[in-house]
């Protein structure tokens, strides 16, 4: 059986909050059994090669499972130009042998090597959707964090007793403490620490 | 920041470098901004602290945005007073790229700018990872400065940056040492800065006397205290 893209987004489930987990991959079948796998769980895309995949990215695709080895444009050469896209999507890549290069310093968030397990893509998955957790935790902490050294630096310290503002901004800074502490996906192993690092140099601007 | 990782390692003891009862006993983990004005012997203090704990047993790394590595093994012998430590460089100056290991055991990792963030921490986990695998458990990391990496990179990124290799300490048991140049940056910025470490030694300058304080372990400031 073969799905298009499209046709698989249709049937996967209806939940709209979702995310969305783009496949590229050019054997058919492997994608398919991918998407079985994932489809309970997340919105399922398909592209069977990097051009298809470059124009169905967009804000909403969370995480990209890549094939190394396409014909047509490599993963590397889609790796590249996600990055240079802008947009804020995970990316594993998924390797024939384990790599012999060094890991780290590849542009990827994670790898895969075939053949894959349901359990493993589930894991993977799971794991670099906690990064962009974590991510987004610490954006939201850096904004509050700027908006007390605002307060801090324009009142004095009777008024910022006084303000009710203030006494909540300094309450969420606590909190979001304690939120980053527990989501430990952007720095637990040193794949994720470097992954995480990378993130913060681009896709931030805006 | 208030990270809660539990560690069995023992707690640091930082009063042979600077006797302020706030460091007798430092949390592992835990990351502390040195900061004061130019000139003032931050970045001496933060390497005299990394030698006192290779004195000890543990290991060091060191981020330099301003000296070369071979300055920094150097300078670190004569702080340490021997010849071979378990020191790790990551060196965001000198015109190279890549790891490498030289006689004496010290591993130093290239970066190509102050700024590829990215670089820094392949070379801190390089680093981390040699010290691990040469059976040492325990560290103490200098980053200097953050002033320099402020001039390649946005506030924010920064910020971000610390919090996130503060975590990575956290994990490590490690104690992390950031220096950053008071004069150099807005109030905002340096406040906001502040808000990514567990705690500050404040260093100043009175008469000619420079003096240090503790900040944000204990729950008062401690009192200044003269720096030798």
């Amino acid at each position: 059986m073969y799905l298009e893209g499209k046709t698989t987004r249709r049937e996967s489930m209806s939940d709209p909050d979702a995310p969305v987990v783009l496949i590229v991959e050019d054997e058919p079948d492997v994608a398919e059994t991918y998407n079985l796998w994932l489809q309970d769980d997340y919105e399922v895309r398909v592209a069977q090669n990097g051009d298809e995949a470059l124009d169905m990215l967009g804000e909403e695709v969370d995480v990209v499972l890549l094939d190394r080895m396409m014909p047509g444009l490599s993963g590397d050469e889609v790796l590249s130009r996600i990055r240079d896209s802008g947009y804020e999507c995970r990316v594993a890549m998924v390797t024939a042998v384990e790599p012999d290069f060094d890991i780290l310093e590849m542009g990827f968030d994670s790898y895969l090597t075939k053949p894959i397990r349901s359990e493993q893509l589930h894991e993977t998955v799971e794991n670099l959707l906690e990064r962009s957790t974590y991510d987004g935790l610490l954006q939201e902490y850096y904004s509050l964090v700027e908006k007390q050294a605002t307060l801090e630096a324009t009142k004095s310290s009777a008024e910022l007793a006084e303000s009710e503002e203030y006494e909540e901004l300094t309450g969420r800074i606590d909190e979001l403490q304690d939120n980053l502490s527990q989501t430990l996906g952007g720095i637990e192993d040193d794949e994720d620490f470097i992954a995480t690092l990378r993130g913060l140099g681009n896709g931030d601007e805006h | 920041m208030a990270t809660n990782t539990d560690h069995t390692g023992t707690m640091y003891d930082l009063t042979n470098v600077l006797d302020i009862d706030a460091l007798a006993s430092v949390r592992p983990g835990s990351s502390i901004l040195v900061s004061g004005p130019a000139m003032t012997g931050k970045e001496a203090l933060a390497y005299d602290i990394l030698a006192d704990g290779v004195r000890q047993n543990e290991g060091a790394v060191v981020v330099s945005t301003g000296d070369r590595a071979d300055n920094i093994i150097a300078d670190f012998r004569e702080r340490a007073g021997s010849e071979s430590f378990p020191l790790g460089v990551v060196d965001c100056v000198s015109d190279a790229s890549g790891g490498e290991t030289t006689d004496n055991g010290v591993y130093t990792h290239h970066v190509s700018s102050p700024g590829d963030l990215t670089g820094i921490g392949i070379g801190i986990t390089k680093a981390l990872e040699g010290l691990h695998e040469s059976g040492v458990e325990d560290g103490r990391l200098a980053l200097s400065s953050l002033s320099t990496m402020l001039t390649y990179t946005d506030r924010k990124t920064v910020f971000k940056f610390c919090h996130v290799l503060s975590s990575r300490l956290d994990a490590a048991g490690y104690l992390g040492l950031f220096t950053i140049d008071s004069g150099a940056h807005d109030d905002q910025t340096l406040q906001v800065i502040k808000q990514a470490f567990d705690g500050m030694i404040e260093i100043r300058e009175r008469d000619g006397t420079r003096e240090a304080r503790v900040v944000g372990l204990t729950s008062s400031p401690s009192d200044w205290k003269p720096l030798e």
